[in-house]
């Protein structure tokens, strides 16, 4: 019944005017960090924003939610290994 | 076993990498069902700067509620229920007369997600987290929020240790108004600090 949402077709709200998200992939990148942070660092943000700090200063006209893709993707080499049980 | 997605329009590089991510991380068990939507709800419609404005309002009627604000400010907009990522180290500074508080994150855009929700777009751009540290006053008047020059202006720049809300000055003639009043006046920008109420 419930089948997964495809966030292309979420009708997302807009704020102060502007709406938050430009685009569903931007969505789903950020909530992927939150997932990260939450899941694989125990709710510790500062491995996540150091990558986030390079890839910014790295590219500093980079479009923000690509420099933030990025920083996900430099991350993903540093994730800590999960004891299956 | 296949990734594939659900709708078949063509991808574009970026969001061919996200999918990939989103793949690698679900895989991984990092990514529990129904988690990129319950977060993408909570940011998009149940968090935002409707929060933060019932923290001003309160700060404004209550002056012990203010106290503990600009004491601990993590603990005091716990006591509204808000919290979470993004939402520890709150610090709160507090505009008057004679001072003005912006605040801005030269480094990643940092922002106080659970009482201001996402951060606007021109709050991530390089100009403004460039020229708010190197010439706020020119870039303040720019934005429509000019100040006197007696008035000092003060730079809050995010970092693991603090993250910054400003509580803007109540404006004057709101003598007899309610809470909720209250917060209908008050604005993202002017807890940003690019604005006066």
């Amino acid at each position: 019944m419930t089948t997964p949402l495809s966030l292309s077709g979420l009708d997302l709200p807009r704020r102060n005017g502007e709406l938050a998200f430009d685009a569903p992939w931007q969505s789903t990148a950020f909530a992927l960090a939150a997932a990260v942070i939450e899941h694989a660092f125990g709710g510790d943000r500062e491995p996540f924003r150091q990558q986030l700090i390079k890839a910014v200063a790295a590219e500093p006209d980079r479009p923000y939610w690509e420099s933030w893709t990025a920083a996900l993707e430099a991350l993903v080499p540093t994730l800590p290994e999960r004891s299956t049980p | 076993m296949s990734n594939s997605p659900h709708h078949q329009a063509p991808m574009s590089p970026v969001e061919r990498r996200v999918a990939a991510l989103e793949a690698l991380l679900t895989e991984r068990g990092l990514v529990p069902e129904g988690f990129i939507e319950q977060i993408t709800r909570r940011y998009e419609s149940e968090t935002g700067p409707m929060n933060g404005a019932k923290v001003v309002a309160r700060a404004w009627l209550d002056p012990r509620y203010k106290q503990r604000l600009l004491a601990d400010g993590t603990a005091a907009i716990a006591e509204l229920g808000f919290g979470g990522p993004e939402g520890d180290h709150m610090v709160v500074v507090e505009n008057t007369a004679a001072v003005h508080n912006v605040i801005v994150c030269t480094l990643c855009s940092c922002y106080p997600w659970p009482v201001l929700g996402l951060p606007p777009a021109w709050y991530k751009d390089p100009p403004y987290r460039a020229r708010m540290v190197r010439e706020p006053r020119a870039l303040l008047a720019e934005m429509g929020c000019p100040l006197p020059e007696e008035v000092e202006i003060r730079v809050w720049d995010s970092s693991a240790e603090a993250r910054y809300l400003v509580l803007p000055g109540r404006p004057p003639a709101t003598g007899g108004m309610t809470e909720a009043e209250l917060a209908a006046l008050v604005t993202r920008d002017s807890m940003i600090g690019v604005a006066r109420l």
